[in-house]
C-alpha cells in the first residue's frame, strides 16, 4: 500500500517540466545503438551535435579506466574504433544523463552529493571488474548500469531536497538502508522514482530494470545484469563507499543476486572474492581519477 | 649495486601473485612500495641485482624452499601493536562481538570464549579484553568470559605476561582508553590488572592437532598472520580444526590481507565495512 505522500511525490514529478525532454542526445544515442543497422558514422554524428559532450567523451577515453591502447584518440570515430561502439554509446549516454542534473545545484549538503557520486563510481568500477572476472558479455552495460543505478536518489536530491536530506540523516542515524528511510519520510523510494523517470526518458529497458530492481533482482527481467549491479552495489558499501547509513555486514553467498547468478551457471563458487576485495583497496584513487576525467575543471564536480 | 634494484610493474605482479599463491597474503597495487622494500632485503641476502632474478630463484632454484621461509619472514609484519588493523578491530567491536553477545543473551547463557591464536607479546588479546570490558561495562560481572591467548614463543609469552609496553605499541589507542586501562610507569605503560586477569596466556603449538582440538566452543578466533607459516596441507588441516573449534555463528579473523581462498570452503566469507572475516554457520 502506497501512502498518500508517495502518490504526491510521483504526481509532482510528473509536473516537473524540465524533466520531460532531457537528455535527448543520450537517449537518441542509445536508441540508435539498439537498431540493427547502426553505423559508427551515425553514432558519431549524433554525439558531434553536442561539442561539449564530444569533448568529454574524448577526455574520458584517455582516462586509465578506458584506456586500451597508447594511441591518441582525437575523434569520436576513432574512439569508437578503439573502445568499441557499445562502450562509447554507454559513455555518451551516461554523461548526458548525468549532465541534466547538475544545473540545479544546491550549494548545501555537498557531503551527500560527494557520497552519492563516489558510491555510483565505486559500483560501476566494481561491476566492470566483476564482469571481466566472471566472463560476462555485457557490452559496457555493467559500467553504465553501475553509474546510473541510483539515479532516483539524484532526482529526489534535486527536486525534493529537504525530504531527501531528512531521509538521508535518518538512514545515517539508524544505520538503515536509504529505501527504508525514504519510504518512511516520502512514501516512495529512489527505485520507484528512478524507474518513473527512466521510463519517461525512454531509457533502454536494461537501465529501467537496474534502476527499479537493484535491491530486488528476483523481479528483474535482465536478471544477470541486475544481479551483477546488485552485488557491486553491496560491495561498494562494504568498501565504505555508501550513500546512506547502511553500514552493513554482508555474506555475499546468501544474497539473492548471488544465488541467481549461481543458478544461471556463473562460477560464483570459484571466484576469489578475497582477492577481488583486496584489489579494490585503491578504489578511492580510481574514483578520483574518473571524476577528474569527467570534469572540465579540477573541481571534483563530475559534470558542469 | 643491489640497493638500486627497482621493482617494475611486471616484477611486482609476478612476485605479488607468487606470494599470494604460496601464503594467501595479498599485496594490493597500492602496496607495491611495501613489497619492494621488504623483498629488497632478500635480494641483498641472495646477492642478486634484480627482482626478475629473485623471482627466478623462487620459482626454479633448488634452494627455493629455504628461500621461501625467509621470504615469509620478510613479508609478515612481526611488529604488533594495540588496536592493530583498526577496521578489523572495529568489525569485532561493532559487529561480531555484539552479535554473539545478543545471541547468548537470547539463549539465556551468558558465556563468551575468545581465542587469540598466535598472540605474540599480548597486544592483541589485551585489545580484545579492553573492547569487551568497554562494551559490557557494569554487566561484565554477569558474564563468564574466557580469553585464551596462545603462542609458540615462550619469550613472547613472558613478555605478554609482564604486560608492559612502550609508547609506540600504544600509538593507536584512543586517549580515554589509554587513561583508563594503562598506568604510566616511567615511560612504560602497564596494562591494568582488571584487563590482565581477563586474559589466559598459554603455550600452544598450532601444529599440534591434539592441542588445537582442545580449544573447542570458542566464539571468536583471531589468528592473524599465522597461516603463512604452514604449507598448504597443514593450512587445510589447521583451518578445518579452527572451524571445528568454533561455536555455530562464530567468527574467524585472519590477517587483514590474508585469504582462505583454496584453503577452506566451510566458512562463509563476511564483508564487514572495510574488513573481511569468516563465519561458521
Amino acid at each position: 500500500m502506497r501512502s498518500k505522500m508517495g502518490i504526491d511525490i510521483l504526481e509532482r514529478i510528473k509536473d516537473i517540466d524540465d524533466l520531460a525532454t532531457l537528455p535527448s542526445i543520450g537517449v537518441e544515442v542509445m536508441e540508435k545503438a539498439e537498431s540493427p543497422d547502426v553505423s559508427i558514422r551515425e553514432i558519431s554524428e549524433i554525439i558531434h551535435r553536442d561539442p561539449a559532450l564530444s569533448a568529454r567523451v574524448l577526455k574520458i577515453a584517455h582516462s586509465p579506466i578506458y584506456r586500451r591502447a597508447s594511441q591518441h584518440i582525437d575523434t569520436i570515430q576513432k574512439a569508437i574504433m578503439v573502445l568499441g561502439l557499445n562502450e562509447i554509446v554507454n559513455l555518451a549516454a551516461t554523461i548526458s544523463v548525468l549532465d541534466s542534473f547538475s544545473k540545479r545545484q544546491s550549494p548545501h549538503e555537498e557531503g551527500i552529493r560527494t557520497a552519492f557520486w563516489n558510491h555510483c563510481m565505486a559500483t560501476a568500477i566494481i561491476a566492470r571488474r566483476l564482469c571481466l572476472t566472471i566472463g560476462m558479455r555485457l557490452q559496457g552495460r555493467d559500467f553504465t548500469g553501475g553509474l546510473l543505478h541510483d539515479i532516483g536518489k539524484l532526482i529526489l536530491y534535486e527536486h525534493f531536497h529537504d525530504q531527501f536530506v531528512q531521509a538521508y540523516n535518518i538512514s545515517m542515524e539508524n544505520n538503515c538502508p536509504m529505501y527504508e528511510s525514504e519510504l518512511h519520510i516520502m512514501g516512495t523510494t529512489h527505485m520507484e522514482v528512478g524507474q518513473y523517470l527512466a521510463k519517461r526518458w525512454n531509457l533502454p529497458s536494461f537501465l529501467q530494470d537496474i534502476i527499479r530492481f537493484h535491491h530486488d533482482p528476483d523481479r528483474a527481467e535482465h536478471t544477470d545484469l541486475v544481479s551483477l549491479i546488485s552485488i557491486s552495489n553491496l560491495l561498494a558499501k562494504a568498501k565504505q563507499f555508501a550513500c546512506g547509513g547502511d553500514h552493513i555486514s554482508i555474506i555475499l553467498a546468501d544474497q539473492p543476486a548471488w544465488r541467481l547468478m549461481r543458478e544461471h551457471g556463473y562460477p560464483m563458487e570459484d571466484l576469489d572474492m578475497e582477492r577481488i576485495t583486496f584489489e579494490m583497496d585503491d578504489l578511492g584513487a580510481q574514483i578520483k581519477e574518473y571524476i577528474s576525467s569527467l570534469s572540465d575543471h579540477q573541481t571534483g564536480e563530475p559534470v558542469q | 649495486m643491489n640497493n638500486d634494484a627497482q621493482m617494475n610493474d611486471e616484477n611486482f605482479r609476478l612476485l605479488r601473485d607468487f606470494v599470494y599463491e604460496k601464503s594467501g597474503i595479498f599485496f594490493g597495487d597500492t602496496k607495491k612500495y611495501q613489497l619492494e622494500n621488504r623483498l629488497s632485503m632478500r635480494l641483498r641476502a641472495n646477492n642478486l641485482d634484480g627482482f626478475d632474478k629473485y623471482y627466478y630463484l623462487l620459482k626454479y632454484d633448488p634452494g627455493a624452499r629455504k628461500e621461501l621461509s625467509a621470504l615469509f619472514d620478510s613479508v609478515t609484519t612481526k611488529e604488533t601493536s594495540f588496536f592493530r588493523s583498526p577496521q578489523q578491530i572495529q568489525a569485532f567491536k561493532e559487529k561480531a562481538l555484539p552479535e554473539i553477545l545478543s545471541q547468548r543473551i537470547k539463549d539465556g547463557k551468558k558465556t563468551l570464549q575468545i581465542w587469540s591464536a598466535g598472540c605474540s607479546t599480548g597486544e592483541e588479546p589485551y585489545t580484545l579484553a579492553i573492547i569487551i570490558r568497554e562494551l559490557l561495562a557494569k554487566e561484565i560481572s554477569e558474564w563468564d568470559i574466557r580469553i585464551f591467548a596462545t603462542d609458540l614463543s615462550k619469550k613472547a609469552l613472558r613478555s605478554a605476561k609482564n604486560a608492559q609496553y612502550n609508547e609506540y605499541s600504544l600509538r593507536s589507542v584512543p586517549p580515554d582508553i589509554k587513561k583508563k586501562y594503562f598506568s604510566n610507569t616511567g615511560g612504560q605503560y602497564q596494562v591494568t590488572d582488571e584487563i590482565r586477569t581477563m586474559v589466559e596466556l598459554q603455550y600452544l603449538n598450532l601444529n599440534d592437532p591434539r592441542r588445537v582440538e582442545l580449544m573447542k566452543e570458542t566464539d571468536i578466533i583471531f589468528c592473524r598472520n599465522v597461516l603463512i607459516y604452514f604449507d598448504d596441507p597443514a593450512k587445510i588441516r589447521f583451518v578445518s580444526q579452527l572451524y571445528d573449534d568454533l561455536n555455530p555463528e562464530g567468527y574467524l579473523f585472519i590477517g587483514h590481507s590474508e585469504s582462505l581462498h583454496n584453503i577452506s570452503k566451510a566458512f562463509k566469507l563476511v564483508h564487514f565495512p572495510g574488513a573481511l572475516a569468516y563465519k561458521k554457520e
